[in-house]
């Protein structure tokens, strides 16, 4: 490593864009706009975040790419078209994160574990074939920066689909309002990479115990604070 | 109003309690913020405490249709998430029964409206010597916030945006400086980092500690000096009664349960409670010692988390103890393991310095910018600390602006001073 600019952490929204979507479409891009503002409003936290938007159907539509935010005037839109297949979506991604995240590198930058914020109503049309690729890319040993994902069911959705398609039940949400998606994921954004560059959110492995007991010839510290 | 109102978390509690105001376009949230980690519930978008509770939202946006979480729970990934052994209730003792209650958790004052960062002219160094040392693509620059007022009335509220040390004793001379982190600055969060540095005239000794408040700790900035201060008496009291050297296990047991005593009188406790003081002043620690000796200057140490210790010479960095930022790793993580956690044996680095070298001790804050030191930040300080600068110099340089490195800077420089 000749020179670390900094740790980034790559989130990918990607959005359904199938028909099934229209009434919702107009939400998601108003809360893409309120994300965009969120950011913009924090930023240190934007400053770490590399974003990409990725609309998916019957193939994946590349909206935008590794952005970092705080340089984009506005963010593009999402538009409805097609069916909803999800393998083309996760099969996309399993290349995606990969090169992405060496790209990063090779500029220089430490790469935290990516997340991926899906929306979708939850309604595949390609049946169960989307399992194997999303497998493949949540698989640490096969995809070592298989990321996070986050599924945001919108409108009516399946549940059940929404959850198997989270990498983990609390990162699972149903009836989520377009126009409150934007501030919910600029939080979150926020709150990673805030929490990420704070040091030590969370405690390491290595099973270092709690103190409990006095040590022997113990005496009090003069409070000095 | 509770802190989940605020957050636009709205428990059932806090239902009819109107939200803050806060204009669009006016700036990031005020007062004092939320405590960015995960694992508090309430910092974190989408389904919180509880059942039915919706994501955030903006403030001031009331809505007719409740997002209904699949799961209640907080979307926190697993890389962030305690991975070690359990700390009743959890590793931050963040009680898992609050998702189940209605009620929010008992939240700090509510937020006091302060305006955004002032912003200011940036200015360049040949104009101005106290401009920031810029490093390739600066940070926006902007008047630093106050420290929001801490933890009163069993310790003072003030902490300073940076600190400075400056000394040289019969065989070293020693630099020290602790930076707010431009994240902090901007959102009004105290420094979390702290040092300290003392020599111990007898042994011909400098003795040493930098730590780093784990930003999940409530008052991990109060942990931090508690540790640090706490260290280096220890190592001094050790040193004081013999030969025998410093046993650095029960140094860091001793600083573990000043943690403890010290959240106990915090919180007003009738006994020892580490869950607590792990929950208030978790932080992490390096804490040494150099001297000098016939065969030339050695330095011992032991490091409990992610802050580093180097020896630069000859322009070069070479890490003494483990290194944060892993060669060849697929992502990065940055958790840590920290006091009041202490491991069953704690590892002792023990190193003959070069003659000439330079030994420096500090937190991620300059470590991350500095990776292996072949870089541009490596080249500047190495260009820098070939000298001891005067000590407002090295607060200068510390505080240099870089994208996206936001953190608080912590750096102990210590210059050998053979034959002397």
């Amino acid at each position: 490593m000749a020179d670390n600019r900094g740790n980034l952490l790559p989130v990918y929204m990607v959005a359904d864009e199938s028909g099934s979507m229209a009434p919702h479409i107009g939400e998601l891009n108003a809360g893409l706009a309120s994300l965009h503002e969120a950011l913009l409003a924090e930023p240190m936290a934007a400053a770490k975040v590399r974003f990409s938007i990725l609309g998916f159907s019957d193939d994946v539509a590349v909206r935008m790419e590794l952005a970092d935010l705080r340089r984009e005037n506005e963010l593009p839109t999402l538009a409805t078209r097609g069916r909803t297949n999800y393998g083309a979506a996760f099969t996309d991604l399993i290349s995606r994160i990969p090169r992405d995240v060496q790209q990063l590198k090779s500029e220089n930058y430490t790469v935290h574990r990516p997340a991926v914020f899906f929306f979708s109503d939850g309604l595949p049309t390609d049946g169960t074939r989307w399992r194997e690729p999303h497998g493949r890319l949540t698989d640490r040993s096969t995809t070592p920066a298989a990321p996070n994902i986050i599924a945001c069911g919108v409108g009516s959705a399946d549940a059940s689909t929404i959850l198997d398609v989270a990498t983990q039940q609390e990162f699972a949400f149903v009836s989520i309002r377009g126009t409150d998606v934007g501030s919910a994921i600029a939080k979150f954004c926020t709150a990673l990479t805030k929490s990420i560059v704070a040091s030590g959110r969370a405690l390491a492995g290595g099973h270092p115990e709690l103190v409990v007991e006095k040590p022997d010839g113990f005496r009090l510290a003069v409070d000095v604070m | 109003m509770g802190l989940l109102a605020w957050l636009g978390l709205r428990g059932k509690a806090d239902e009819q309690q109107p939200q803050p105001a806060h204009r669009p376009g006016s700036g990031p949230r005020p007062g004092p913020g939320p405590v960015y980690v995960p694992g508090d519930r309430a910092t974190m978008p989408g389904p919180a405490h509880h059942p039915g509770n919706p994501p955030a939202s903006p403030a001031g946006s009331p809505r007719a249709e409740r997002p209904v979480p699949v799961r209640a729970a907080v979307p926190v990934p697993p890389m962030y998430q305690h991975s070690g052994p359990p700390l009743a209730p959890d590793a931050y003792g963040q009680p898992p029964a609050a998702e189940a209650s209605p009620s929010p958790r008992p939240v700090p004052p509510p937020p006091v409206a302060a305006p955004a960062p002032v912003p200011v002219r940036p200015r360049r160094h040949a104009e101005d010597p106290w401009a920031p040392v810029v490093v390739d693509q600066p940070i926006v620059e902007f008047e630093p916030r106050p420290a929001r007022p801490t933890y009163r009335p069993l310790t003072s509220s003030y902490r300073p945006d940076s600190i400075v040390d400056g000394w040289s004793s019969e065989h070293f001379t020693v630099r020290a400086a602790s930076v707010r982190g431009y994240a902090h600055r901007y959102d009004g969060t105290p420094r979390q980092d702290d040092l300290a540095v003392a020599a111990h005239p007898a042994t011909r000794a400098v003795v040493f500690a930098v730590a780093d408040g784990v930003s999940a700790a409530e008052h991990s900035h109060i942990g931090a000096t508690v540790a640090c201060r706490a260290a280096v008496d220890s190592a001094l009291d050790q040193l004081d009664r013999g030969s025998e050297g410093i046993n650095w296990q029960q140094l860091v047991n001793g600083v573990a349960w000043q943690l403890v005593e010290h959240a106990k009188r915090m919180q007003g406790l009738e006994g020892p409670d580490s869950a607590a003081a792990e929950r208030l002043l978790a932080t992490t620690l390096v804490v040494g010692a150099v001297v000098p000796g016939p065969d030339g200057y050695t330095a011992t140490l032991v490091q409990l988390g992610d802050s580093g210790v180097w020896q630069l010479h000859a322009g070069r960095y070479t890490a003494l103890g483990k290194a944060k930022i892993e060669a060849g790793a697929a992502v990065f993580s940055s958790a840590v393991s920290a006091l009041p956690r202490v491991p069953p044996s704690v590892g002792v680095v023990e190193v003959r310095l070069a003659a000439e070298a330079v030994l420096l001790v500090g937190t991620d804050g300059i470590g991350d910018p500095l990776g292996d030191g072949s870089g541009k930040v490596g080249e500047l300080f190495a260009r820098m600390l070939a000298q001891p600068p005067p000590p407002l110099a090295l607060a200068h340089l510390l505080d240099f602006s870089r994208d996206t490195f936001d953190d608080d800077r912590t750096l102990i420089a210590i210059w050998q001073r053979p034959g002397r």
